[in-house]
């Protein structure tokens, strides 16, 4: 009995501590590293260490009453106790809740002032778009490019969210809220990341058959860095170095990719599938689900559906593998 | 089983009126709040919606808004002020309104509708806290 009730006063305590472990990496709203995530993440551990002791105050008082002091009450601290602790507190909590997440609002929502982002939900990949800081929206992008967003540390980039054909959502926890996409719709929000890292996003709203591998890595980067790397993405594709790269762009080419795919400055402009222009300078391949590299380009040519069922993209199992190797090589090298 | 005490049918009329406009009154502090309710949101969807995001449009609505927040709060407290007296009829100084008779009806319908100008007033501060604290359509 005595030894049985210390094993569960330990896992009551072990549980806790194990599921919040799990809360630490690239993906988590608890190790936040943007300004919105981080005012989140403050309001999170307020309610959160609120609720508990409310919590143990009630249950406290329940044990009293019914363990403790089983006497009666006299009628005017019943009295007190219900206008106190039933109307007065509560209104208190409430109202100072009220008005400390509604004060963090407005800079939740506050209009970026650097790097415009547009990113449209597909199925199941997000195509991005950037505009440098001062840029017209109205203007074509500088740069297009899928499956990963980079932003500058420190200032607060504008994000436009939509959607192509059905509603998906956008959130990378470390760095702030979620919002959805909509097709036909423009919804917007602003991130301001803080430290340079990769964190890692996903889509938060069911899109179909593969919603859970539909995530994105977001690289934050330091200002100057990024702007160099912004400069170099709005760059067409360097052409292939070396035999294999060159049989791969060819190949490519042969293949039909392009009706698909865009590779800037070649024949390739199409616009179903992710931009390749710069696919081998991203840190991850098909939406967050596999590294860039060689082994995985080949994998993913090979046979996309199945490594992310449903994916709109033909496989190409009737390829040699040297051929398959030469495509790998080809794109690998798009940095 | 208690008798019940029967009074002439003048007098029976003349507190029946009287407990039918107090059980109106007891339902006005809510609808305020209603109404407040429904025509800040309506104010400010209108302008969110049509006009801009931020600027002189949102200033605007946030004065209006201010103003009908004014009006609201200053009659719930009116009708506060009212019930209040109500509750307490009486110059015995007990604020009891158990009894079965006529004039703790009174009383309790006083007493309810205190309290309900009390849930109003909050509930109007509630509903205005985001014009007050959020700048913005934003
Ligand atoms: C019918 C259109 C179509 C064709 C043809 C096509 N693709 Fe794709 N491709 C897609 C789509 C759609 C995706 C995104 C799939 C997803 O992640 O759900 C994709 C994804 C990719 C990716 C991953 C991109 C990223 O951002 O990580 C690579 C690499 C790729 N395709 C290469 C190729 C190559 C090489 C060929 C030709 C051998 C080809 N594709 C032919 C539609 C196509
Ligand atoms: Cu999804």
């Amino acid at each position: 009995m005595g030894k049985s009730r210390g094993l569960r006063t330990f896992a009551m305590i072990l549980g806790p501590g194990v599921l919040l472990s799990a809360c630490d990496g690239p993906q988590s709203a608890l190790s936040a590293t943007g300004a919105d995530a981080i005012a989140m993440e403050g309001l999170f551990w307020v309610m959160l260490i609120g609720a508990t002791l409310i919590w143990i105050l009630i249950n406290g008082l329940i044990y009293y009453v019914t363990r403790v002091y089983t006497g009666s009450l006299s009628p005017r601290l019943a009295h007190g106790l219900i206008v106190g602790g039933g109307i007065i507190f509560p209104l208190v909590v409430v109202t100072s809740l009220l008005v400390y997440g509604l004060s963090a609002m407005p800079e939740q929502r506050a209009m970026g002032d650097g790097v415009k982002l547009r990113i449209t939900g597909e199925q199941w990949w997000w195509r991005v778009e950037y505009w440098p800081e001062g840029a017209d929206p109205a203007n074509p992008p500088v740069a297009v490019s899928a499956n990963e967003i980079r932003l500058p540390a420190g200032s607060r980039a504008e994000i436009e969210l939509t959607a192509a054909k059905v509603i998906h959502s956008f959130w990378i926890p470390a760095l702030g809220g979620k919002l959805d996409m909509f097709p036909g719709r423009v919804t917007r929000m602003s991130l301001k990341p803080l430290s340079v890292g990769v964190y890692r996003g996903q889509c938060a709203e069911f899109c179909g058959q593969s919603h859970a591998l539909m995530a994105l890595n977001a690289v934050v980067m330091e200002p100057g860095d990024f702007d160099a790397w912004l400069k170099a993405e709005a760059q067409d594709a360097a052409p292939p170095k070396g035999y294999a790269a060159t049989r791969g762009a060819e190949i490519f080419a042969q293949q039909g990719c392009g009706a698909c795919h865009a590779v800037r400055g070649t024949p390739a402009r199409g616009g179903v599938g992710p931009d390749l222009t710069h696919l081998g300078g991203r840190t991850s391949l098909a939406a967050g689900i596999l590294p860039m590299d060689r082994e995985a380009l080949m994998k993913w040519i090979l046979s996309p559906a199945s490594l992310k069922p449903g994916a709109r993209m033909p496989g190409y199992d009737h390829l040699e593998r040297e051929d398959l190797s030469a495509l790998a090589t080809y794109l690998e090298g798009l940095k | 089983m208690a008798r019940r005490q029967w009074t002439s049918g003048e007098a029976d009329r003349a507190e029946f009126r009287e407990e039918r406009r107090s059980l109106f009154r007891i339902t006005v502090a809510p609808t305020i709040w209603a109404l407040h309710f429904a025509a800040s949101y309506a104010v400010a969807g209108l302008t969110c919606a049509r006009l801009a995001d931020d600027g002189p449009d949102v200033v605007l609505m946030r004065l209006v808004i201010g103003a009908g927040t004014l009006v609201a709060l200053g009659l719930i407290v009116w009708l506060g002020w009212r019930s209040w007296q109500q509750w307490d009829a009486s110059d015995e100084g007990r604020r009891l309104d158990d009894q079965p008779t006529s004039r703790d009806r009174h009383r309790f319908l006083g007493h309810a509708a205190f309290l309900l100008s009390i849930v109003s007033f909050i509930g109007v501060i509630y509903t205005v806290l985001p014009v007050l604290l959020i700048g913005s359509c934003l």
